[in-house]
């Protein structure tokens, strides 16, 4: 199979969804001449014209809150939002707006659009430009969040995403952007809800987001060498989430570890681990685990910067410990 | 129904209580709560509350008066007209509880309200063994007022413990005592063992030199309060599902939490009677030893005779000991050897033998197991464990095997050749 980076997935995915539907069109903050800063949008004004791929002044709550609107009147909107820090900008657009029209309207309105943002810390962007916010938005009722790990989910997740008549955020990781996998060139969606078991183990299972899929993937590898066999899922949406899958593989393996790149408090992974306490408890035979990044902003620092994440040294650690039976007392 | 007034221990140092004024007249009718009368105490001032209601009669004390902690000052009567004076009731002696507690005065839970029945035991602030002094808080207990801390009330040292944190304790209970020497054996219980204690216990005696009761024969490893086995919800589900019993393994001294693989040493340990059948299948006597003779006497023997085998030794002291001598099968490790020592001959003379063994000695010097309880076995077998420098002894064997005396004298007599081998010369 040809391997395309996820750059190119994403744009492969938009180019496809627009040729298919044309009420579907993209903007945002240079999406068109430059296409976008880390050119994954490239040529696609060329293909589309200024009039389906808009570059929008820099003021986010206003072309947010313009897609909401075009969305509640039947086009289905791409809208470009450089930088994940930047939700924080648009959150009454989004979650006020856009994840309440549904069921304010009492069903008559949708709201058929994707938000596409990035996460992702080590690009030494420092504090405002390194932030993973999903937790923020999966916890609005009304918005789905999809978390692609590599360039296939990219492609697969992001036409689910344009083609559901919900809002959607994706998250991409600022990092991948260049990283190749292999992508069918026929088309395929990807599921919304349905993890992907990225390796089968029996010991401990990872269950990881987004760049951190790669993350426990390495650290499965190491333990591989201990004689520890690690389970690698990846939930691919967070909204809505497969839980069945992962509970199944908790019942497996008796542990687990949950690792999402967002801040550790109040996070995705506490999220999970609390429903895997929840129902999967007495096929527990050690805490489940949470790993995300250190709750402190994200240093400009390199040095500082790189020890905020999870690593697949730390995340084989503490695999170890939980497999040992050790007391873990702090992660 | 009449009720006593009595005068409330407000503190452990505490012999009397002065009256600093009555709140309610003889006669008074008095609901239950009323506060009847002030007490000043060296340290604090507080109110006495009516634990009935009715007529307060019989008032014998006035205000000003030191009465001493106990003594009835006063009672609750249904009529007002009952003027029969209360009786002055000596405040209850702490006795050191009798059984087999070591020597000294009893600190009991204090009467922190009129109303009180228990104390809730919150923690200890000393451990069995610590030496204290008078003022030193000894532990904390809560009422459903307030939460107190409890003073030793004399120097010495804590050589028993009686009730673990967490336990309510009646009013007036012993919860420690304090001996004036160091104790040889601090010991620690809890109110529901103390109780328990006695249905528990097959021992007929103690055994000498060092008895302990086995109720104390605890594993060194963490235990956590109350109790409570640390085990994982996974761990406690299949024990649970398999009818494995997780108290087993924290009986035979394997580290908490329990995890699954866990459960596999459980499997494996040997099938033990119930603790309930083990009160009628078999007797278990356990002796500790303050320091362990073995290694130094085979080292001597070794060096001027030349007696390298010590499991020959050790199976010829095991012998010598048994009422009627017989083939001693000293198993360590999984290793078992049998010797017969002739009759009337010298430790020199045990043999290796095929004889079935009237008697098993399993050496458990260097494990980390410090109790052990393996319930009915088929042939008598007395276990080594280490317990500090020292070891403990315990003998477990079927009542038909070995009759009561019999066991405490093997058990008695062995403890001593372990603890000086010499004297087994002389």
């Amino acid at each position: 199979m040809r391997e395309i980076t996820l750059s190119q997935a994403v744009n492969e995915a938009i180019a496809e969804e627009m040729r298919r539907d044309e009420t579907v069109f993209l903007m945002g903050e240079d999406v068109a001449e430059a296409g976008t800063p880390f050119k994954v949008l490239s040529g696609l004004v060329e293909e589309f014209g200024t009039q389906r791929v808009i570059d929008t002044p820099i003021a986010e709550p206003g072309f947010v809150g313009l897609a909401v609107g075009a969305a509640m009147t039947g086009a289905r909107p791409i809208v470009d939002l450089m930088f994940g820090d930047f939700l924080y900008l648009v959150m009454d657009q989004l979650c006020n707006q856009a994840a309440k029209q549904h069921y304010m309207s009492g069903g008559k309105l949708t709201v058929p659009m994707v938000l596409r943002t990035n996460l992702g810390a080590t690009r030494r962007s420092a504090a405002q430009h390194s932030q993973s916010l999903q937790a923020l938005v999966a916890h609005i009722p009304g918005l789905k969040v999809a978390m692609p790990s590599s360039a296939y989910e990219a492609k697969g997740l992001m036409k689910t995403a344009i083609r559901d008549n919900n809002p959607v955020v994706i998250f991409e990781d600022k990092l991948m952007y260049q990283d190749k996998a292999p992508v069918p060139e026929e088309e395929f969606l990807i599921p919304f809800g349905e993890a992907n078991v990225k390796r089968e183990g029996s010991d401990i299972t990872f269950i990881a987001t987004s760049s951190m899929v790669q993350v426990a993937e390495k650290a499965a590898e190491m333990l591989a060498a201990d004689g520890i066999s690690a389970e690698v899922i990846d939930p691919r949406t967070i909204v809505p989430l497969d839980e069945a899958t992962l509970i199944e593989s908790v019942k497996k393996t008796s542990r687990a570890i949950v690792i999402d790149e967002g801040h550790q408090s109040y996070g995705v992974t506490s999220e999970i681990a609390s429903r895997l306490n929840e129902k999967a408890f007495y096929h527990l035979d050690a805490p489940v685990l949470r790993m995300g990044a250190m709750d402190v902003p994200v240093p400009f620092s390199p040095a500082l910067e790189d020890i905020t994440v999870p690593t697949p040294e730390g995340v084989a650690e503490n695999a170890r410990k939980l497999c040992a039976g050790d007391m873990i007392h702090a992660a | 129904m009449q009720r006593d007034v009595t005068m409330p221990q407000l503190g452990m140092a505490q012999d009397a209580g002065k009256i600093v004024s009555w709140l309610k007249a003889p006669g008074d009718a008095v609901a239950k709560g009323d506060a009847l009368f002030e007490v000043e105490t060296d340290k604090a001032t507080m109110e006495v509350e009516a634990q009935a209601a009715g007529f307060l009669t019989g008032v014998s004390a006035s205000e000003g008066e030191d009465v001493p902690v106990g003594a009835v000052i006063a009672r609750i009567s249904d009529s007002a007209e009952d003027d029969t004076p209360a009786q002055t009731a000596a405040a209850p002696a702490a006795e050191a509880p009798a059984d087999d507690l070591p020597d000294g005065h009893s600190v009991t839970m204090p009467q922190l309200g009129m109303a009180q029945d228990t104390g809730l035991l919150v923690g200890w602030l000393k451990s069995p063994g610590d030496a204290v002094a008078a003022t030193d808080v000894l532990f904390e207990v809560e009422t459903d007022k307030s939460t107190m801390e409890v003073e030793a009330g004399r120097d010495g040292y804590l050589a028993a413990t009686l009730a673990q944190a967490g336990e309510e304790v009646p009013v007036g209970g012993p919860v420690a005592v304090i001996s004036e020497a160091a104790p040889a054996n601090p010991v620690a219980r809890s109110v529901a063992k103390a109780a328990a204690a006695p249905a528990a216990e097959p021992v007929p005696t103690r055994p000498q030199p060092t008895p302990e009761p086995s109720r104390t024969a605890q594993p060194a490893a963490p235990q956590p309060a109350g109790g409570r086995i640390l085990a994982s919800p996974k761990a406690r589900r299949l024990a649970l599902e398999q009818g494995l019993d997780l108290a087993r393994l924290a009986k035979a001294g394997y580290p908490q939490p329990y995890h699954v693989r866990d459960l596999d040493t459980l499997r494996s340990l040997p099938a033990a009677a119930s603790a309930a059948e083990v009160g009628t299948a078999s007797r278990r006597l356990v002796a500790e030893v303050p320091e362990d003779g073995l290694p130094g006497f085979t080292a001597w023997a070794a060096g001027a005779h030349g007696l390298s085998d010590a499991d020959a030794i050790l199976a010829a002291l095991a012998a010598c000991s048994m009422p009627v001598p017989g083939p001693v099968a000293v198993e360590r490790q999984g290793q078992t050897k049998t010797y017969a020592l002739p009759a009337g001959r010298g430790l020199s003379d045990a043999m290796e033998t095929d004889d079935a063994p009237a008697l098993i000695l399993r050496d458990l010097r260097g494990s980390r197991l410090t109790s052990v309880e393996m319930g009915g076995e088929a042939t008598p077998a007395l276990t080594l464990t280490p317990k500090g420098d020292g070891l403990t002894l315990t003998l477990e064997c079927a009542p038909s095997e070995m009759d009561a005396a019999d066991a405490i004298q093997l058990l008695s007599d062995f403890a001593g050749r372990v603890e000086q081998p010499l004297r087994h010369l002389l």
